[in-house]
């Protein structure tokens, strides 16, 4: 069982991650990237920082995901021992 | 286990990228100093404070699971309501034990120099030749208490 701090944990990661699609989009949103051909640097910095932000949160979610399935992993198989063990 | 520690990293550089969210205007100078607030300074210093602030308490959040996932396992003891001592408990129980380890450890010392100063005693109360037997000394400690009792006859006399 995950905690629920770890869930809250979790949701505020999603956060991060929806931070980063929104540093990404900011430009084009708030519309002070005038001339497209050419970006400036408050468009570069945020288009960096925030896929950046969104590859952080994207590979935290997906590795916590898969940690928490090994462990899930192990604890039935050792569920299953102590079972067989019983008997 | 390895989860909360990903999300403890994870967490960790979301608080980093929002803090170069914050100093970003200035460290790349898209924002005049002295100047209104130009709108990608709004935009960064808006969206890297929030940042900050959840990222660390997604940093203590994870690591609240991690301590809590520790103690399922057996790994972090568990404290119990009988387990916390009050701090008045506390506070008389502590240097009474520190009191009486200290004393502890001072009693064979005491003791040690208790005997040294009783057996110098019986060799200068003693008279001479039956403090050692057949008027030798055995050791050197015997020599000096002999040595000692000696002088002290020699100026009373």
């Amino acid at each position: 069982m995950i905690p629920n701090q770890t869930k809250a944990a979790l949701a505020i990661t999603v956060i991060a991650f929806a931070a980063g699609i929104w540093l990404f989009l900011a430009p084009f949103i708030v519309d002070y990237q005038n001339d497209w051909k050419t970006l400036i640097d408050a468009t570069k910095s945020d288009m960096w920082t925030g896929g950046a932000l969104v590859g952080i949160a994207t590979l935290t979610l997906l590795l916590f995901l898969a940690f928490a399935l090994r462990d899930a992993d192990h604890e039935s198989r050792r569920r299953l021992i102590d079972e067989n063990v019983g008997k | 286990m390895a989860k909360h520690f990903v999300g403890i990293i994870g967490a960790l550089l979301g608080a980093f990228v929002g803090a170069w969210l914050l100093v970003a205007p200035s460290a790349l100078a898209y924002q005049p100093e002295g100047a209104d607030w130009a709108d990608p300074t709004f935009v960064d210093f808006w969206t890297g404070l929030p940042l900050t602030v959840i990222s660390g308490v997604g940093l203590i959040l994870y690591s609240l699971g991690l301590a809590e996932e520790l103690r399922n396992r057996g790994i972090l003891r568990c404290r119990t309501h009988e387990d916390v001592p009050s701090r008045d408990t506390e506070a008389q129980t502590v240097p009474s034990q520190r009191q009486s380890d200290v004393e502890q450890s001072l009693v064979p010392l005491m003791a040690a120099i208790l005997q040294d100063m009783q057996e110098q005693r019986q060799r200068r109360e003693a008279p001479d030749g039956e403090g050692a037997p057949g008027g030798t000394a055995h050791n050197e400690y015997s020599v000096h208490g002999d040595r000692e009792a000696q002088s002290e006859r020699r100026t009373r006399q």
